[in-house]
């Protein structure tokens, strides 16, 4: 028998994509998004602890979030002779077999894969056949009409702002950032380096200080 | 909360560019290229005044121009930073 969900289950986003600096124009917007609709996002290079290997880690983050955001787009070799990557797909294997565990709350959990466009990524995985993903056709907007449709569609959130409005909040947002970080200290290359688990406290703080909320609970 | 006083010129969902002040939900006006909406948001933030962040595709700022009559810190006040 499985032990009980962890404390944060039913709000916890594993997120399973590249953390690569060529990713994060894609990644920063959706680790907003994932914040600002209420939930808080699992990632497996939030810790650095060396001692522990990276397949337990993901794993327990995958175990101790409901929901997973796998993003397949990044799974094609850009070269030719260069190997595609196999780490988000083995990942998405991983949670569907924690979903699959017949008896526990493991059964509840939902995921959303995301490719750049609507089936190229099924051409690579057909044992994917018959889930339907959703395409961010590489373009950042698109990730947060994606995303947040679909916390509309299967996580069942009762109401969530247009993804209009969620996009202007978020360059609101980048506008705050740009400023307080630049007075912090921080240059241009400080901020592409910024580890993701700071990023996402100054996306936190930032919605903290919203006047007032934007969501209703699933 | 610090922007207030500023234009945005930022990436919209349908695949234009938009200029919004900060803080609202609805742009002012909305253009096909960037180029085209920072040259009319420069002459709004000039005649009003105010900070004008221009974004990336990526919706992070890739520049900002300060056109504040009143220096609100030692960084503004030249029209340029």
């Amino acid at each position: 028998m499985p032990p009980g969900p962890h404390p944060g289950f039913s709000k916890n986003v594993f997120i399973n994509c590249p953390f690569d600096s060529e990713y994060s124009f894609l990644l920063r917007p959706i680790l907003f998004t994932i914040v600002y609709l209420g939930f808080t996002p699992q990632i497996a290079s939030q810790t650095a602890d060396s001692g522990e290997q990276r397949i337990n880690k993901i794993l327990s983050l995958i175990v101790k979030s409901k929901y997973s955001l796998h993003d397949l787009s990044r799974i094609r070799s850009k070269r030719s002779g260069e190997l595609y990557r196999l780490n988000m797909p083995f990942e998405l294997g991983m949670d569907y077999a924690c979903r699959r565990i017949p008896s526990g709350h493991l059964r509840q959990k939902r995921f959303l894969v995301l490719g750049a466009t609507p089936h190229d990524y099924k051409k690579a995985l057909s044992d994917l056949a018959g889930i339907d993903g959703k395409p961010h056709g590489n373009k950042p907007k698109k990730a947060v009409l994606a995303l947040r449709n679909w916390f509309i569609e299967t996580v069942h959130l009762k109401k969530a702002e247009s993804p209009n409005v969620i996009w202007y909040k978020f360059t609101d947002f980048t506008n705050d950032f740009h400023d307080e970080r630049k007075k912090d200290g921080f240059t241009k290359e400080d901020l592409k380096m910024m580890p993701i688990r700071e990023y996402i406290g100054f996306i936190r703080t930032w919605i903290d200080n919203l006047p007032r909320r934007h969501i209703s609970g699933t | 909360m610090k922007s207030k006083k500023s234009q945005q010129v930022v990436p919209n969902l349908s695949g234009g560019w938009s200029v919004k002040s900060y803080g609202s939900t609805r742009a002012f006006k909305t253009f096909d290229t960037q180029g085209e909406a920072v040259a009319w948001a420069r002459s709004k933030s000039k005649r009003e005044g105010l900070d004008l962040y221009v974004h990336g595709r990526d919706g992070m700022v890739r520049y900002k121009n300060s056109y504040r009559t009143v220096p609100s810190s030692p960084q503004h006040g030249n029209g340029r930073k």
